[in-house]
């Protein structure tokens, strides 16, 4: 069973290259009282492409689409993942805030990446896509880049001790179910991923905000500054589970293979290279990581205390060209 | 409050001029009530599945009564009540709409889940109303009044559920459990300092001077103030009152 959260309404299960998906029957469980055409659990054909359900709320006065697909896994035959931020697109509901693509080498998009843009939303639904943490960079190193501003969320977020929301990119899914519950459990950080990465690299801009904040909005006296890592960890437990990386876990969870952190990024208006090599703590079976045992995250933040809600508003991050290499697999 | 005692002043002093009989005529009464009843809308939305649990509260009525009588069997009675209009009750919604409105912040959306709501609402009341005298144990009466507020308090807690932001499609917020903090909310300030309203009941003389009192009292105007918008449904005050009397004179 997945669980999709509420602000997607594309859903893509991931399958074995192989795999036959011209006649499955997906089942879906609803919000009590809500219906589902087709009907629940009949068998579709996924081969030509999503299968659009319509969701109806219970009184019939609501519906929603959603754009259901299977898609075989698609093997990166390159030896770096290049990342550049080009492909960017508005939320799909109502247009407030921009969302990032992930490209795969055959040219479709995928939605491996995410913000927390929709947390954003909750404490102010009414500002401005470029007003959001997360934004785009109109002139990036080249084409465009990805622009994180730490934010003040308002007195709505001072209330909910959650004064600040820091610019954040990452591969995984953002969860806003748990965004004022427990925020940390809001980032599940990590996609399936078959490849050894030896090292991450690219180029930032950063300026840090003037007044460091703490989660009760006092004032702290405190430089901020940005953070940029990328981990792999094993993605099941020993009884086959899905296990997922969240913000209280993400450095510390016994899953973990590998851990690369830039640990000197400075104030800086010229765009500055950065690199850092993942270091390993663990054995990688090969067998394992061609079946996709292994996940990978990569995580911009413009606060690096910005999970707990700490950091200084007006904080900027600017990356672009982002380059992640692998080892050549025997 | 001292615009409320003048308007109160006023009253007793031109109730009997008006009335074009003595002082001597007056009668003076003390109460000692309970009132129990909802601040509720006029109909339960659908949004509303369950009720869980309903609570009175330390909702007492005390006060003076002063009657004059008039022409025949008609009166008119008025007097200053201190009362509580309380209550405490639990709800399961589903797609109950909402809006947090905190300064230029704004979280609207539909909520499922359970919320306990937590009224009181102290206050000093006038009433001024005709009595008709239906035998010598039983007097009918019935008129406005008007109240004004020392103590109001509108809270509660919103738990076990979550909210669709925007609309039952838009994007799905868990809230608090119950020792959670993030569902608490307190609307006191967005309390209308003065409520107008109708009122009606019966007096019956137990015996000697001791009577018991039966009332109604039906809210015409809104507990929150017009540009309060978190509850969408209209909440009127309506509750009834039992209590003892005792003539003094």
């Amino acid at each position: 069973m997945v669980r999709i959260p509420s602000t997607d309404s594309e859903v893509i299960f991931t399958v074995r290259r192989k795999a036959d998906v011209s006649s499955l029957a997906p089942r879906f469980v609803l919000t009590p009282g809500a219906t589902i055409v087709p009907e629940n659990g009949s068998v579709q054909d996924f081969s030509h492409g999503p299968v659009k359900y319509v969701v109806t709320s219970e009184d019939k006065a609501w519906k929603r689409e959603y754009q259901v697909s299977f898609k075989p896994m698609t093997r990166m035959m390159k030896d770096t993942l290049e990342i550049d931020f080009e492909d960017v697109e508005s939320e799909t509901k109502n247009g407030t805030y921009y969302i990032w693509k992930s490209r795969n080498e055959d040219g479709t998009l995928g939605n491996d990446w995410s913000t927390g843009n929709a947390g954003f939303y909750l404490s102010n639904s009414k500002a401005a896509p470029d007003d959001y943490p997360t934004t785009v960079l109109a002139e990036g190193r080249s084409g465009k880049g990805v622009k994180l501003v730490t934010r003040d969320t308002g007195t709505f977020g001072r209330w909910v001790k959650m004064p600040i929301a820091a610019g954040n990119l990452f591969l995984g899914k953002f969860i806003v179910e748990s965004a004022l519950l427990s925020a940390l459990k809001a980032t599940q950080f990590g996609i399936p991923f078959d490849k050894r990465p030896s090292k991450i690299e690219g180029y930032y801009k950063y300026q840090a905000g003037t007044q460091f904040i703490d989660k009760e909005s006092k004032v702290i006296d405190k430089n901020d500054i940005a953070d940029i890592y990328s981990v792999m960890y094993i993605n099941h437990d020993a009884d086959g589970n899905p296990v997922y990386l969240y913000g209280d876990d993400v450095f510390t969870n016994s899953n973990i293979v590998a851990i690369a952190r830039v640990s000197d990024l400075k104030n800086t208006d010229q765009w500055t290279h950065f690199e850092a090599e993942y270091v390993y703590q663990k054995e990688v079976d090969l067998d394992l990581l061609e079946n996709y045992g292994y996940s990978f995250t990569i995580v911009f933040t413009s606060s690096i205390t910005g999970a707990s809600f700490e950091g200084a508003v007006g904080s900027t991050l600017c990356v672009d060209e982002v380059r992640v290499s692998f080892s050549k697999e025997e | 409050m001292k615009r409320f005692m003048i308007v109160l002043m006023a009253v007793m002093t031109a109730f009997p001029l008006w009335a074009g009989t003595g002082l001597s005529d007056m009668k003076w009464g003390v109460r000692l009530g309970y009132n129990i009843g909802g601040t509720a809308p006029l109909s339960m939305p659908a949004q509303v599945r369950k009720l869980n649990s309903f609570t009175p509260t330390a909702s007492i009525n005390t006060g003076v009564d002063v009657r004059m009588p008039l022409k025949d069997r008609w009166g008119l009675t008025t007097g200053l009540h201190f009362e509580n209009k309380g209550l405490k009750a639990g709800i399961t919604a589903k797609g109950y709409h909402m809006a947090l409105v905190m300064d230029e912040s704004e979280l609207e959306g539909d909520f499922t889940g359970r919320v306990d709501i937590n009224v009181k609402q102290w206050m000093f009341t006038l009433p001024v109303m005709a009595t008709y005298t239906l035998s010598p144990k039983v007097m009918l009466k019935a008129g406005p009044y008007v109240s004004l507020l020392t103590n109001g308090g509108f809270d509660g807690d919103a738990y076990n559920g979550y909210l669709r932001q925007d609309n039952p499609t838009g994007p799905k917020v868990e809230m608090a459990g119950k020792d959670g903090k993030h569902g608490v909310f307190e609307f006191d300030d967005d309390m209308r300092k003065v409520q107008l309203g109708i009122g009606g009941g019966a007096d019956w003389a137990v015996g000697g001077r001791l009577g018991l009192c039966f009332e109604l009292s039906w809210g015409l105007l809104p507990v929150f103030k017009s540009d309060f918008k978190t509850i969408k449904e209209t909440l009127y005050p309506i509750y009834g009152t039992i209590g003892f009397t005792y003539q003094l004179n």
